[in-house]
């Protein structure tokens, strides 16, 4: 069921009105869990089952690891939920990836090897809701959290559907103390989590799918040489495309959580005015940096075994997380790509770390800009299906297309310009602030009018809009 | 040791929800209503919009032995469903789609082993040949697989969806969306932009069995009706080859990619005729500067003669027919309404004859 859609308009408003006509918890807690599996099995249903199946395992290892004496049964039990977890995410989205790269890879010392092309269906919002639930039995593990004692709330945790199928990663430990007490009836929280779901809405359907979309597609599908503007202009909407609709889904997510007294913490922080690549992983798909952060880099030593074991990690880090993007080597590298990023600019800090000029609000913009440019050419990688695609467009964009054609139009040009102008712009002023407190300090007409217009745009756009991107991770 | 590791809470800005809420309420209530007004205003009115959903519903009501129309926009705006249903004896089921290629349908209903009805298929040979990855051949091969793969959540959106439609004119997504209305700009592009012409704008309605109609307003000369007439030159105007494919080369490969499809038609036919269904090709009516257009890019003999020949389908070719080639298109491609309930009944007859009923 997607955000953008009629069905869930109606399944939200049942649902809301029924949670908040029901006055005792545990009924409310049912209804949310019912809703949930409701909202997962409109895709298929059968995969609801694999979804609870998945984290009942996950709620029974986690009881394991707390009984569990001594620290080497504890990491046994944590290791099997990590291989059950990963091998059934490595079997939905990986299993033809894998098979495909055996067979070259054994074709390399001359084997002729032909796998059988699995039909798998890959399971809608995997990728986030095996995080969910991972996240669970790593914390009881690492000791920051107990097991919770009842299956329900867990289950509940995992498939909360507002952010189920796209995110953000909710930890269970942000999650199931919200479960403990019933939140009481707050106008202000409802009310501005309409707001801000209307806003993701906004962000999705109108500036990601109407204003960019249409261009990116056409530009990373031509099979021609493009020159250098169409080229730019094409990567630069996908750059737009991908905020909106990613950063829109958490901002949905948000707010209905908040419809229902749940808090989500923040997905995305304005990152196109990150300064550096530090700056723009702290900004961007939050949840899942400090997931890799926490659960993948610090264990594997972080910063704290010299520079040398510091970059090890960081690529290792950045290639694992391009590759849960999607089973393609084009994610892999877009991956390496922000890990190399990532290690210049530790080397930099290292050699500028006095550097007084370098805190200077013009030195600040042009490391901002050159970020944003270097975000966008890593983006040809992510949004390319192949290397082929890829190294025509990065041609294209450093001038190797002289005679390259023109495909844009002038309103398409118009479109990709004004939104990402506007869009950077935003992000250069809010980037020390947050949402809330920015809202709080607008005049209320500005807000009405910019809430009432972003409602109207809506519903002028109207009309089958596209699935999210991030649903097909 | 905590149970919980976070109480975190988002802050929620101090402002008068309440108040702000009720603006914004009337004031979208409003826009909305004022919107509404105005599209009526200037000739629309309320209908379904044609979209995948809409085309997966028909094409589940495919029963095993359904007189089905595929195929281009002709056959789905000149086919009167109550005509056929009372000439042939069933009610047809509409899954002619605009600007698509009648073939993906056909190998579609072919291949479903369940189907061993009667095909009545339009053809449009610009359409019919258009190689594969083009917009008529996307525009069909995306309804099919909506059909396939439609979730139960697409299904109750699109059964909510035509409620409303059928009430509000402003729904109507092809012409009045965000987009259809930046589009309709007047904003020139570069001289050398390869930028694909744009379908018409408003000039029919569908309903719950996909049955179009064109209306009134482009029905009648005026503005409307020579905006449409300008595109379809544009869009069956073909575009020269692309700059990066020797010409040569290009042309070979919409040899091929023609040749391919007559092999496939042809496949598909002997597929559908060897569980015992029926298929005929028909010629929709064509008029004006269009139909010479279209007589000199794809002769008749070129692929209507060819396609007849070598799948061994009957043809109806509106041309050979007086009672049929009397009828003019007011936008040059298709019929109004009330002509196209005419010409249905008189196509009747011979569509028996050539399905042998």
């Amino acid at each position: 069921m997607l955000f953008n859609s009629l069905t869930f308009v109606v399944f939200f408003a049942v649902v809301v009105t029924a949670y908040w006509g029901i006055r005792s918890w545990n009924p409310r807690k049912n209804l949310l869990l019912v809703a949930s599996y409701i909202f997962y099995g409109a895709w298929n249903p059968p995969f609801a089952a694999l979804l609870f199946s998945t984290t009942a395992m996950d709620f029974w290892l986690g009881a394991r690891i707390a009984r569990a004496k001594g620290h080497h049964a504890r990491r046994v039990w944590m290791t099997a939920s990590v291989c059950m977890n990963l091998s059934m995410l490595g079997f939905f989205k990986y299993g033809n990836f894998l098979l495909e790269n055996f067979q070259w890879l054994v074709a390399r010392i001359g084997i002729i090897y032909q796998p059988p092309h699995l039909d798998i269906l890959l399971p809608v919002g995997i990728s986030f809701y095996t995080f969910h639930s991972l996240s669970y039995t790593l914390d009881v593990y690492r000791g920051v959290m107990q097991p919770t004692k009842s299956l329900r709330d867990f289950v509940l945790a995992v498939s909360f559907f507002p952010q189920l199928v796209a995110g953000p990663i909710v930890r269970a430990g942000d999650f199931l103390p919200q479960l403990v007490a019933p939140p009481k009836p707050q106008t202000g929280r409802f009310l501005w989590g309409l707001l801000l779901m209307t806003l993701g809405l906004f962000e999705k359907i109108v500036l990601a799918d109407t204003m960019l979309a249409g261009s990116a597609d056409r530009i990373f599908g031509y099979a021609g040489p493009l020159i250098a503007l169409d080229s730019w202009l094409g990567v630069m909407a996908f750059a737009g495309q991908i905020f909106f609709d990613f950063a829109g889904y958490s901002t949905c997510a948000i707010g209905a959580a908040l419809c229902l007294g749940f808090h989500l913490k923040d997905n995305f922080r304005f990152p196109y005015a990150a300064i550096g690549f530090s700056d723009f992983w702290s900004r961007w798909h939050i949840s899942l940096s400090t997931f890799l952060r926490d659960y993948l880099y610090i264990p594997l030593g972080g910063n704290r075994l010299g520079l040398g074991r510091a970059v090890i990690n960081l690529v290792i880090v950045m290639f694992l997380g391009g590759l849960w993007h999607g089973a393609a080597w084009t994610f892999v590298v877009w991956g390496l790509l922000h890990g190399t990023y990532l290690v210049i600019e530790h080397l930099s800090r290292a050699l500028l770390r006095e550097a007084g000029w370098a805190e200077t609000f013009p030195v600040k913009l042009l490391l901002g800009l050159i970020t944003y440019v270097a975000v966008c050419i890593a983006w040809v990688f992510f949004r390319s299906s192949d290397f082929t695609i890829a190294a025509r467009m990065l041609s294209g964009m450093f001038g190797g297309h002289e005679h390259g054609d023109a495909i844009l139009s002038t309103l398409e040009m118009l479109q990709i310009g004004l939104v990402t102008f506007f869009m950077i712009l935003a992000h250069w002023l809010l980037r020390d602030t947050s949402i809330e407190k920015a809202v709080e300090r607008l005049p209320r007409w500005l807000v009405t009018t910019a809430w009432a217009l972003m409602a109207c745009a809506i519903i002028l756009t109207q009309g089958n809009s596209n699935a999210f991107i991030y649903f097909q991770f | 040791m905590p149970s919980s590791t976070s109480s975190f809470e988002r802050k929620i800005p101090g402002l008068p929800w309440r108040g702000i809420t009720v603006i914004v309420v009337l004031t979208v209530v409003a826009a909305a209503t004022a919107w509404e007004t105005y599209v009526r205003s200037i000739g629309y009115g309320p209908t379904l919009n044609s979209t995948e959903d809409l085309w997966a519903d028909a094409r589940r009501a495919v029963q095993p032995e359904s007189v089905v129309v595929i195929g281009d926009s002709r056959g789905w705006f000149d086919v009167d469903l109550d005509e056929f249903e009372k000439g042939l004896g069933k009610r047809p089921i509409q899954l002619a789609m605009g600007g698509s290629c009648a073939y993906p349908v056909l190998a579609d209903l072919a291949s479903d082993e369940h189907f061993h009805g009667t095909i009545i298929c339009s053809v449009v040979p610009r359409m019919f040949f258009a190689p594969p990855g083009a917009p008529p051949v996307a525009r069909a091969e995306k309804a099919i697989r909506r059909y396939r793969t439609q979730q139960l959540a697409q299904r109750a959106s699109q059964y909510l969806a035509m409620p409303l439609e059928e009430h509000l004119a402003f729904l109507k997504q092809e012409d009045l969306t965000t987009k259809a209305l930046l589009d309709d700009l007047p904003i020139p592009d570069r001289p050398n932009a390869q930028v694909p012409p744009r379908l018409p704008s408003y000039f029919g309605t569908v309903d719950r069995e996909r049955r179009a109609r064109m209306i009134e307003r482009c029905a009648q000369p005026g503005k409307l009706q020579h905006t449409i007439q300008q595109r379809w030159l544009r869009l069956f105007t073909p575009p020269p080859p692309p700059n990066y494919v020797p010409k040569q080369v290009f042309m070979e490969n919409m040899g091929k990619a023609r040749e391919a499809r007559f092999v496939d038609t042809i496949k598909a036919v002997e597929k559908l005729r060897a569980r015992g269904g029926k298929i005929v090709f028909v010629r929709f009516p064509v008029s004006g500067e269009l139909k010479a257009l279209e007589d000199r890019l794809t002769p008749r003999a070129d692929l209507w003669e060819s396609l007849l020949k070598r799948t061994k389908v009957p043809g109806i070719y509106f041309e050979d027919f007086p009672e049929l080639s009397s009828f003019s298109c007011p936008e040059w491609s298709h019929l109004s309404a009330g002509d196209s309930v005419e010409f249905s009944k008189r196509l009747v007859p011979h569509l028996r004859t050539a399905l042998q009923l």
